[in-house]
């Protein structure tokens, strides 16, 4: 009997051979970029088949990681091949005039309800669908601003946690919006990337 | 804990500042490493960048490439953090955050080339920044394979003699060598084409100690 993670393994370096392939023979610069990302999930793939705690906790700096190399080349692609112009005619549909409050509300509070990680990307999402549909220009500071103070929040929970270690309850509840809070900001800051001076 | 087996490699131990499993661990060899990438992050905060002349053939033109202060800004910065991130990585006595540091040292010999206006230049950190990504799987599933054989990521406990799979040490000597050194050198001296000397001196530096060091922790787990 061939243990679980030989064969988890054997599974992702197939994913991996088989995306190493794909770049090798992809001439396009920017199929070549996309395919990156593909061999990037599947080393987090790698990671995850540890299967402990501790794979979970290095699967986020790895996807972090993975994200800011794909947001950069991103950025040096569309400087390569001059993509500077913001489009002047976006995709328009009229629900999008009428729906971004409700459903953005919709989801931010919905994300309130989940909190933590995966309710900060619920009410990203909000956030995102919002940023989409109303433009975007303004908020980028205040993003900023929202997401260092979250960031304070959350060293200041982790201070708490080892410092007074009976407020655990207290600084659960900090740590807990706060990382809500940050990883929504960083949702939405996808939302404001169209290129233009704040990109 | 058990006792420092890494010695043999790196020198004596000179300090060690344990985190629960994970040591941080000071030996010459470290020391000396970190030392170089402190003293050239010095060197790119204090210096001024160069100006690259470029002589036309045939004729007595002569063209003088200019940084625009916000170019040096954001170059400066991204070579102080590749420096930090240099740094980082020569002490670090966590195997999976030795992988961390060296890609973000990856990311940032991108960023001191990323605001050239220079399509070569672009062009050759698009390529690198490619290969770079993709190293990072290798570099990961290293990390992760040794984590998953061994228990732990402690370069300390796995000097004892843990056993670390020669497949984890090929994958993690195959990570770095995609995020910074030899067998891409052709779109590394492209890079070099970007003016601005202190900056683009730390690309080679780190990569340079990056290889040094995981040499040290291949010798050593």
């Amino acid at each position: 009997m061939i243990h679980e993670y030989t064969i988890g393994l054997a599974v992702a370096f197939t994913g991996i051979a088989v995306a190493f392939l794909a770049l090798a023979r992809e001439r396009d610069d920017l199929h070549r970029l996309l395919l990156t990302d593909l061999a990037e999930i599947l080393s987090l793939a790698v990671i995850a088949l540890v299967g402990t705690d501790l794979a979970e906790a290095l699967i986020l700096p790895g996807l972090v990681v993975g994200i800011s190399e794909l947001m950069a080349l991103s950025e040096i692609y569309l400087k390569k091949e001059k993509l500077y112009d913001e489009p002047k005619e976006r995709v328009h549909f009229e629900v999008m005039d009428t729906a971004p409050g409700i459903l953005a509300a919709a989801l931010v509070v919905y994300g309130l309800v989940l909190s933590g990680f995966s309710g900060g990307v619920v009410a990203g999402l909000g956030v995102v669908f919002w940023f989409l549909c109303k433009g975007h220009r303004e908020q980028f500071e205040l993003l900023e601003t929202v997401s260092g103070y979250a960031w304070a929040a959350w060293i200041g929970a982790f201070l708490v946690f080892m410092f007074l270690p009976q407020y655990w309850f207290f600084a659960v509840m900090i740590a807990g919006s706060a990382v809500l809070v940050k990883v929504m900001t960083k949702m939405s800051l996808l939302g404001t990337m169209r290129g233009g001076q704040n990109a | 804990m058990p006792e420092f087996t890494g010695g043999a490699i790196g020198g004596d131990l000179l300090a060690a500042v344990p985190f629960g499993d994970i040591v941080n661990y000071i030996t010459p060899l470290t020391a000396s490493l970190f030392v170089v990438a402190l003293l050239f992050t010095v060197f790119a905060i204090i210096s001024r960048p160069e100006k690259q002349l470029d002589i036309v053939f045939g004729t007595e033109a002569i063209y003088t490439k200019e940084v625009t202060p916000d170019e040096l800004r954001f170059r400066r910065f991204m070579a102080v953090a590749c420096g930090i991130a240099t740094m980082g990585a020569m002490v670090s006595g966590d195997i999976f955050n030795f992988t961390l540091f060296v890609s973000l040292i990856g990311i940032t010999i991108i960023g001191i080339v990323a605001a050239v206006k220079n399509q070569h230049v672009l062009n050759a950190a698009f390529q690198y920044g490619i290969v770079a990504m993709t190293a990072t799987v290798p570099l990961f599933a290293g990390a992760a394979i040794t984590l998953a054989t061994t228990g732990t990521l402690s370069i300390w406990e796995l000097s004892a003699g843990a056993g670390v799979p020669l497949i984890a040490k090929l994958l993690l000597l195959l990570g770095v060598m995609g995020e910074g050194i030899a067998p891409f050198y052709a779109a590394k001296t492209e890079l070099f084409r970007a003016p601005g000397a202190p900056y683009v001196i730390l690309i080679h530096v780190s990569s340079l100690l990056m290889f040094l060091r995981v040499v040290e922790i291949l010798l050593a787990v």
